[in-house]
């Protein structure tokens, strides 16, 4: 009772704010000072312990070393052509895959029509964290080891790796519905089926396009690699290339790849001018 | 069914149609050939679909034989615990040094505050997305070429790689700013620079931070497998036991792996969140 | 005849949470266009949901033609809903698909998944969409996308969504809240004269009060969750409004 009637807490004086900056300022200056020292010492024992000076001699032998690359082995054109071809239809039949897996994922991963709450939900949003967590080239290694080699593996690599991004952001757009066209649709007699495909799905297939064709763009520059570990298209190629020292046909292949990746930004401009 | 409702006999049929044309003979023309592309596409990348169901099976077969149980005990030993530790800290030296780089690359790149949009934009962007196009792993194997296998080509490899990556984001986030204040700056009198930082950093400030540690999931995420290609860290283990066929380690490496990037995300989607409750 | 009986209905939407409905009770027969009325938050909207079970009762019962609805589940459930046609206050249509798939969508109580994922109605429902489009002045919108519309011709397009249904019973939650004075009361007309025609009750929960008395032949007051009136409109008078919206006349 006698809280109300003493006397409310002093305002703070000028002297009491100049010395709360200056504490703060302390207590900034000693976050970054720590930083900074973490930092030089992941440095110290990463770079410059670790590594080999003496092999790398001066950085005139470096620029050196980097020169190598400068140049292209133009003879190797013609022959790039198969395996970009077979490097986007990677990407794409991945993307594809990926999509087709990502319909259940995003359907048990939106809050709002999750079949069975307490288990499909989170069951659904392991597989997307497990999807995006996982490094490409890793489950590259894992779907050689299960299929073997070939593009097949690259495909299935790429379209578990996709479910991640693409389910998560269709299970956001399905969560963000305008509840309205459900309730007309259930109201009207339909079942859970009829109420996703009237009520769901026109609201958020444009979100999940773009999503897609998104997600696309960066399964070409993805599908370029997976070549590496034996999974077909370009990057067998730049395996190769590297492995006969023929550092001219590397710089090749890195163009092809830079080239059709562009070709890619291109064709999603189009689609998402038209389309969405 | 109420007979008022259904047409009587004698009043004219409407004729309506679901198929329009030329409008709809154009849509099921391009739903035709986007099939036959991916059917042509499966043809042409020579995938066995019959088989595919016995792969499966074989797939599970070969799990469980060849690389059950995980040898935990390989993973637990001090030298791979050195590397993975070489791992974390190649990961953050690298997203620092690529978030350093792409903070100007990202105000150049930027449209509306660019210094000049003749010059320095499109030369921002296209370093910016050159970087970007390049894969993490492309730039880790040039770097091991011309340096030498370590830690160092590492580094660079995945600087270069999240500059391309936050350069972009950071650009975007730019230009999605309210030129109110920026206009309020301009008018006073400052120069670029002090528009930057007292216009636009303070309200990019919170999607920046986002997007550095955004940018740090990624480069970890990617840091783990560098290694693969001699760039140092868990990926140089993983290479040499899949060279040797060690499966069972190969499984206890790459569930490290997992185990390590899962901890990483948790910890970033709290980072994250403490982020957007500070807006 | 009686088409719906509701008794002591109670509401609440949490179970924790203040009862909504509190105990209504009346009687809607066969050529009744009934009106509910109230204040904000009297539970008009509730009452109206719980007849189709887009709300859940927490006690009571509801009798449809003589049938116990409360405790339906799945497929019944859904041949009772196909029964009762809803209109609402925000229209709902599905925007961006065209008028006469919104019109069909009233159908799908009596589609099989097939039909619906390739959108294959039956050439007697393209029929009834047609006529019933016709009827209410949208014949030449048919192919246009349902966002193209304004607000009244939106509302339209929903009656006949509603009435595709066949259904025994119309339920209207506020639809003309979202239209102008001029536009509402040509729904509200329209409404009137297509439930005559096909001689299907209708039950509304309305706002407008002079809209609800020029339309409807009895009304129901609500406040606060309570039944403050039940009768034919004839008997409704200033005093009892007063009475029904004592709280909001502050």
């Amino acid at each position: 009772m006698s809280d109300i009637l003493a006397s409310p807490a002093p305002k703070p004086t000028v002297v009491d704010i100049l010395r709360s900056r200056r504490q703060n300022r302390y207590a900034k200056g000693a976050f970054f000072g720590l930083l900074l020292i973490m930092v030089m010492w992941s440095v110290k024992v990463t770079v410059i312990e670790d590594t080999d000076w003496e092999r790398i001699g001066s950085v005139a032998k470096v620029i050196e070393a980097a020169n190598r690359f400068i140049g292209i082995d133009f003879s190797l054109f013609p022959s790039l052509l198969g395996p970009t071809i077979e490097t986007l239809m990677i990407a794409c039949l991945g993307t594809l895959l990926g999509v087709i897996l990502c319909i259940p994922a995003a359907w048990f991963g939106a809050l709002n029509i999750t079949p069975y709450k307490p288990v499909t939900y989170p069951l659904s949003r392991l597989m997307m964290t497990l999807s995006r967590s996982i490094h490409e080239i890793v489950w590259a290694l894992f779907f050689v080891a299960a299929v073997g080699l070939g593009p097949l593996a690259g495909v299935l690599a790429l379209a578990v790796r996709s479910i991640g991004f693409i389910a998560k952001m269709s299970a956001e757009a399905i969560e963000d519905i305008d509840p309205g066209p459900v309730d007309a649709i259930r109201a009207a007699g339909g079942n859970d089926f009829q109420v996703v495909i009237y009520g769901v799905l026109p609201q958020v297939l444009p979100q999940v396009l773009s999503v897609i064709i998104f997600e696309w763009e960066i399964n070409i520059r993805r599908s370029a690699i997976l070549g590496m570990v034996g999974a077909g298209g370009l990057g067998l190629v730049f395996f190769r290339q590297m492995n006969t020292f023929n550092f001219h046909g590397v710089t090749s292949v890195i163009i092809a790849i830079l080239l059709l990746i562009m070709l890619g930004e291109v064709f999603s401009y189009f689609i998402r001018k038209t389309v969405i | 069914m109420n007979r008022a409702m259904t047409p009587q006999p004698g009043t004219p049929q409407r004729q309506w149609r679901r198929f329009k044309y030329p409008g709809s003979l154009i849509s099921y023309g391009i739903w035709l050939s986007i099939l036959v592309f991916f059917a042509y596409t499966v043809e042409y990348l020579e995938i066995p679909l019959d088989r595919l169901l016995g792969m499966f099976e074989r797939m599970g077969s070969t799990l469980a034989n060849r690389y059950y149980p995980p040898d935990i005990e390989y993973i637990m030993d001090a030298d791979y615990l050195e590397y993975v530790l070489e791992t974390i800290q190649m990961a953050y030296l690298g997203a620092l040094f690529g978030l350093l780089a792409s903070v100007p690359l990202g105000w150049f790149g930027s449209f509306n505050m660019s210094p000049s949009r003749r010059y320095v934009y499109p030369a921002a962007r296209l370093i910016t997305m050159g970087c970007r196009a390049v894969h993490e792993m492309i730039w880790a194997i040039l770097f091991v070429t011309i340096i030498g296998f370590g830690m160092l080509p590492g580094v660079l490899a995945l600087m270069f790689f999240c500059t391309g990556f936050a350069g972009k984001l950071f650009a975007e986030e730019i230009e999605a700013i309210d030129m109110g204040p920026v206009d309020a700056m301009r008018a006073s009198g400052a120069n670029l620079f002090q528009i930057m930082l007292f216009g636009v950093f303070p309200q990019v400030r919170v999607a920046f931070t986002g997007i550095a540690i955004y940018t740090w999931d990624v480069s970890f995420r990617a840091a783990t497998v560098v290694g693969f290609f001699g760039a140092g860290g868990m990926g140089w283990y993983l290479k040499r036991n899949i060279l040797q066929i060690e499966t069972e380690r190969v499984a206890a490496i790459l569930l490290s792996i997992i185990f390590l990037v899962l901890i990483s995300e948790a910890i970033s989607a709290w980072a994250r969140a403490r982020v957007m409750k500070m807006k | 005849m009686v088409v719906l009986e509701v008794r002591d209905l109670r509401a609440r939407y949490s179970a924790s949470g203040p009862e909504i409905l509190k105990g209504i009770s009346f009687r809607v027969e066969a050529d009744d266009f009934f009106a509910i009325i109230g204040p904000s938050g009297a539970g008009k909207s509730t009452l109206i949901r719980c007849i189709n079970r887009l709300v859940e009762p927490s006690g009571g019962e509801i009798l449809f033609f003589d049938r116990e609805v409360t405790t339906l589940r799945g497929r019944q459930l859904r041949l009772l809903r196909r029964d009762i046609g809803m209109i609402f206050q925000e229209f709902n249509l599905i925007d961006r698909m065209s008028v006469m798939d919104n019109v069909l969508s009233g159908r799908l109580g009596y589609t099989g998944n097939l039909r619906t994922l390739f959108r294959a109605f039956p050439r007697d429902d393209i029929q009834h969409a047609l006529s019933l489009l016709d009827r209410v002045g949208l014949l030449e919108f048919v192919d246009k996308r349902a966002d193209e519309l304004s607000g009244g011709q939106r509302q339209r397009v929903g009656i006949a969504r509603a009435l595709m249904q066949t259904p025994k019973l119309l339920l209207l939650d506020e639809p003309t809240s979202a239209l102008d004075p001029k536009i509402s009361r040509e729904v509200m007309a329209l409404i009137k004269q297509m439930a005559t025609e096909l001689k299907v009750p209708c039950l509304c929960n309305i706002h407008d009060v002079q809209l609800a008395m020029e339309f409807c032949n009895k009304i129901i007051g609500l406040q606060d969750g309570n039944k403050m009136f039940d009768g034919p409109t004839g008997e409704m008078d200033q005093a009892k409004l007063n009475e029904i919206y004592a709280m909001e006349v502050l």
